[in-house]
């Protein structure tokens, strides 16, 4: 349990270090957008891992995330917040490149679970990812293995703070100003196509 | 179950496990028979062994009865080196899915299934990564990089040796004291009826004694 808090305080500070500055820039319009957008997390309902477990508790009665705004919606153009729920294999890993490029702006990625962090429990598998901050930007990390919605929720509410502050700067600027650091690290990992190609005809069946 | 005895030797494994093994090339006509003439008519399973000491797969077709009350492996080796065997997928289908993924992560192939294409590896270009010459670590290492914290972690394999050679050798610890024990009340048992008590000096000895052989019993 303090490990991963431990572990959750320096990857959140790592997040964080660049930002001081941004803060007190911010114009009346931008102040009442990022007040706006943190009170309606639309999360696109796409689950990776194990963790992806973890979400049905968190968006149902039980926990009800939404009393604090955030609601599940089921594509990815009306989305605002990706939750990568756990490990990601190389082939999800496309699937989640093409979720995350799909996202209008503002967009948020949570990373639930060690797995994202740093590999995790499957640190020696030739099949998942070690750093998700590798391919796609992260905002905020929740670490755990797996993390309990309670965590889930701080990590909801962590980023919400820090959307209305504006204390970090937002994974998909990242992405945007660093798109051939990320594009190079997907290409150096999946080959060309970064994306899933669906061309396949299923054992000369007709899908259509 | 009778049909099965007369053409083949059947062993049995545990209570409903049975086990017939062929060779490669017995192998269709077998599952031909088995699959029509006896009461296992279902796939339920194709199992997969890498035994790269002696240079084969040790592939296992588990068929089971239509009451699920019953198993048959039917088990046959097949060389290393990409090596084919014939679907039986025209005896039962839905053997598509299993072929297909021993052909990805063994490399086996499979004459007359033709969906052997990507399945769960997406565009895989490296060796098979279940053959055993797949160096899993390596490969990590080559394609992954990781963030600081991991350099104090320690080889599971080694660590776990390790600490079962300790325990292994407390419990031989542990044993040879207490055989030490033993030992000493037996002696002091056997000890007892030689020297008959007329001596007070005797009694004396004896009660002595008595507290440590309750103990010696405590800890066993
Ligand atoms: S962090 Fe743990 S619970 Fe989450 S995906 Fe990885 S192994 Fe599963």
């Amino acid at each position: 349990m303090q490990k991963g808090f431990v572990a959750y305080n320096n990857e959140q500070k790592s997040l964080e270090a660049e930002t001081e500055g941004i803060k007190n820039s911010q114009t009346l319009i931008q102040k009442a957008m990022n007040w706006f957008s943190a009170r309606s997390m639309f999360v696109v309902a796409y689950g990776t891992g194990c963790g992806a477990i973890e979400m049905p508790p968190v968006f149902t009665s039980r926990y009800d995330i939404e009393r604090l705004g955030v609601v599940g919606v089921a594509t990815p153009r009306q989305a605002d917040i990706m939750i990568v729920s756990g490990y990601c294999s190389l082939k999800t890993l496309r699937r989640v490149i093409r979720t995350y490029e799909q996202m209008s702006e503002p967009k948020y990625v949570i990373a639930l679970g060690s797995c994202t962090i740093n590999g995790g429990m499957y640190w020696d598998s030739y099949n998942t990812i070690k750093k998700l901050e590798e391919y796609i930007g992260v905002d905020m990390y929740v670490a755990g293995c797996m993390p309990r919605p309670e965590a889930l929720i701080e990590g909801f509410v962590k980023l919400q703070e820090s959307i209305r502050n504006n204390t970090i700067q937002p994974g998909y600027v990242k992405y945007r100003e660093d798109y051939a650091y990320y594009q190079a690290n997907q290409e150096k990992l999946l080959g060309k196509e970064t994306q899933p190609v669906y061309e396949e005809d299923y054992a000369g069946m007709n899908l259509s | 179950m009778k049909n099965l005895q007369k053409t083949y030797e059947v062993t049995q494994k545990v209570e409903r496990l049975f086990e017939v093994t062929v060779t490669q090339t017995d192998f269709w006509e077998a599952v031909l028979y088995i699959s029509t003439q006896t009461e296992f008519n279902t796939l339920s399973q194709i199992a997969c062994a890498d035994w790269i000491e002696e240079e084969h797969f040790l592939l296992t077709y588990i068929l089971t009865t239509d009451a699920r009350d019953k198993n048959l492996m039917l088990k046959l080796t097949l060389g290393r080196e990409y090596e084919s065997m014939p679907s039986v997928m025209t005896l039962f289908p839905q053997a598509e899915v299993m072929e297909r993924d021993l052909h990805e992560m063994y490399g086996i192939g499979f004459e007359g299934n033709e969906t052997l294409y990507d399945f769960v590896l997406e565009q895989w270009h490296d060796l098979p990564p279940l053959r055993r010459e797949f160096d899993t670590l390596a490969f990590v290492h080559e394609h992954f990089a990781f963030k600081g914290g991991r350099e104090d972690n320690k080889d599971v394999k080694v660590e776990q040796k390790r600490r079962r050679e300790e325990a292994k050798k407390q419990k031989a610890l542990e044993a040879a004291k207490q055989e030490a024990k033993k030992q000493e009340t037996e002696k002091q048992e056997t000890e007892k009826p030689k020297e008959p008590n007329t001596h007070a000096t005797d009694a004396e000895e004896t009660q002595d004694k008595k507290p440590d052989t309750k103990e010696a019993e405590d800890g066993q």
